[in-house]
């Protein structure tokens, strides 16, 4: 279960404080497919990013399964972005010097996860994505489609219960694009919450909880 | 993240950029190259001359008999026998030391023979000297014996004549047969050698007489043969001296530096003329390690220059290389890497880096010691020489990682504290 309580996050730019997140309350229960939708610059990245724990909020409280996990300590929020939110981009982020295996066990790392259950695991999890046998591949000799699956068998790698995903569809076609979004239906199944941030309305039918943004105002809608 | 997967994730950026990585820590390895090369020759240089003076003994003193230069138109100061000018170290500073000077051990005077000797019908540089049988107590020496006729200091040696001799000039006079019990001629007399002596270093007596190519002739028989004062075969020298040195050891060494300036005030007082030297090997070798100190400051001075270059090598690609990866370093705080993980992968590639970097400069280094010593040899000198020690090697290492350490926090640091927001969305 994921809480916003009076969450708001503010810019100064210029000498002139910008509301990029006005204080929002609302919750998000556990197993939850939430689609983020809303214009450019409506603050959805703002909310992506702190669901995502990269900023700190103005004011408020996050709270995830009860916890307040807004101003902790750098150690305390890299480890919730390392074991309880997988986080999925729309440009993938893999590291393209390293392969993919490798790039799937960088978050198993992070949680100093031994070396023979760290690959066998992100073999597993390449293996449940399509991409068996192609451990030892590069991102760039790989489609997008198939990137993007790696990004998310990465994002799964500590078998986090919130999987955050930021536009994952943005870089695709619309059929890779529609693939992608049956694994995402298929996680949230397996009962992960899924965190969506999207343009394309068309996806909203996947979801159970919708957050409309307009100028830092966000409603929930299930 | 774990030891063993930072240095995977090292290894696996450093070989990415292999060029970048190479010249990144090309400061390092000439630096240490420099560092390791010239501590190898320096150490070589600093045994060669300490080797030297130690096999004159710490504890001697050293007084030698010289030719005064002003004795030609100071006729007046020098005294004169049969004709012969006489100069130097006398019987009378003889008898006056050992009787004087009571924190003496041993007063052992030496005499050159002042003739040739032959190896059959060849001429020979062996020299021939004097002394009494304490000489090898106090040059670093071993000793073979033949025990019938030890070396011995009483006056029976006109019934028959032995002498010692040095294993260079036993070779040159006799070859690969047994010396001990040979004779040979020395000033018109027949010798016997009686024993060997090996000098346990290339050292020489006094300086000046090579340890191996002497033959050792008890001074009391010498006396007899040859008379006290006049050397053999010099009747057409103008000048001549008693004794042409002193060795003597001194009871305790903390009393040596006076027990010197009592000799000098003595004979400054005894002798007209300046007809004498003092050689310390306890002042050459504090002054040898004076030196020694001002090289090692120097030279470490000059380490230190080059691997501060080197270092700001290392934190000018490191910085680079940060800026460049920034997005990298990005998506690891995202996917759960702390400040600390950062931190130490950056840490850990600069310390690989100049790890390497270190080691290849003291592979180098040895090298260039080794070539710089065999070049010296083809060209006939011999005085350079290169002593690898496995503490240069190892404190070269320490360094050049501390160097990485130095070097490599700031970037580090700078890359461990960046927002990893702005470092996700840096293009």
């Amino acid at each position: 279960m994921i809480e916003l309580i009076n969450l708001s996050k503010q810019y100064v730019a210029g000498g002139v404080v910008i509301d990029a997140l006005r204080p929002t309350t609302l919750t998000i229960p556990e197993g939850a497919f939430l689609t983020v939708m809303g214009p450019s610059g409506s603050g959805k990245s703002t909310m992506l990013n702190l669901f995502g724990l990269l900023i700190q909020p103005s004011t408020g409280t996050y709270k995830i399964n009860g916890k307040a996990v807004s101003s902790l300590s750098d150690n305390a929020t890299s480890r919730i972005r390392n074991k309880t939110i997988g986080m999925v981009f729309q440009s993938f982020n893999l590291l393209s010097h390293l392969t993919i295996l490798e790039n799937v066990c960088l978050p198993m790392q992070y949680a100093r996860t031994r070396r023979g259950e760290m690959r066998r695991r992100a073999k597993a999890l390449l293996d449940r994505l399509g991409l068996q046998g192609r451990y030892g591949s590069r991102p760039t000799q790989l489609s997008g489609g198939q990137c993007q699956r790696v990004a998310i068998a990465r994002a799964l790698a500590n078998d986090p219960p919130v999987i955050l995903a930021d536009e994952p569809t943005g870089n695709l076609d619309e059929k890779t694009g529609t693939e992608v979004m049956g694994i995402f239906t298929e996680l949230n199944r397996s009962g992960k919450t899924i965190i969506l941030v999207t343009h394309n309305p068309a996806y909203e039918s996947y979801a159970s909880h919708k957050i409309h943004i307009h100028d830092g105002t966000a409603t929930l809608t299930s | 993240m774990s030891l063993f997967e930072t240095i995977l994730t090292v290894y696996a950026s450093l070989t990415r950029h292999f060029i970048r990585a190479f010249l990144a820590m090309l400061g390092i390895v000439l630096g240490i190259a420099a560092v390791v090369a010239m501590l190898a020759i320096s150490e070589g240089g600093k045994r060669g001359v300490i080797d030297q003076i130690k096999a004159q003994g710490i504890d001697n003193i050293i007084v030698r008999s010289i030719k005064p230069t002003t004795s030609a138109n100071n006729t007046s100061a020098a005294t004169s026998r049969g004709g012969i000018e006489m100069y130097g170290l006398t019987r009378a500073d003889l008898d006056h030391i050992r009787n004087t000077f009571f924190n003496i051990d041993k007063l052992v005077p030496v005499r050159e023979i002042s003739t040739e000797i032959y190896a059959g019908q060849v001429k020979t540089d062996i020299t021939p000297i004097s002394s009494t049988a304490d000489l090898f107590s106090l040059i670093s020496c071993g000793i073979i014996d033949s025990r019938t006729k030890p070396f011995r200091d009483a006056n029976d040696g006109v019934l028959m004549p032995t002498c010692y001799a040095g294993i260079d000039a036993a070779v040159k006079l006799f070859g690969h047969r047994e010396p001990l019990g040979r004779t040979i001629e020395i000033g018109g007399v027949s010798f016997t050698v009686t024993g060997l002596v090996e000098g346990l270093s290339q050292g020489r007596i006094g300086g000046q007489y090579n340890i191996n190519n002497a033959l050792y002739i008890p001074m009391a028989m010498a006396d007899t043969i040859w008379g006290t004062s006049v050397r053999a075969r010099r009747n057409t020298a103008a000048s001549a001296t008693e004794y042409d040195l002193f060795y003597i050891k001194v009871k305790d060494l903390a009393t040596l530096p006076d027990t010197v300036d009592r000799l000098k005030s003595y004979l400054s007082i005894a002798h007209a003329q300046n007809d004498y030297e003092f050689q310390v090997p306890y002042e050459l070798m504090h002054a040898a390690e004076k030196t020694q100190r001002i090289f090692t400051l120097v030279m470490t001075s000059i380490a230190a220059i080059s691997l501060l270059v080197g270092g700001i090598g290392i934190m000018n690609i490191m910085l680079a290389n940060i800026f460049e990866r920034t997005r990298e370093i990005g998506i690891r705080r995202a996917l759960g890497a702390t400040k600390r993980d950062i931190l130490v992968q950056f840490l850990a590639e600069s310390m690989v880096l100049t790890f390497i970097g270190g080691a290849l400069g003291a592979g180098l280094g040895v090298a260039t010691a080794h070539a710089a010593e065999w070049v010296a040899r083809m060209n006939g000198d011999m005085t350079i020489q290169s002593v690898v020690t496995s503490e240069s090697i190892i404190i070269s290492l320490i360094v050049a990682v501390a160097t990485g350490i130095t070097f490599g926090t700031y970037p580090a640091w700078k890359a461990a504290n960046l927002d990893p927001l702005l470092a996700l969305r840096h293009e």
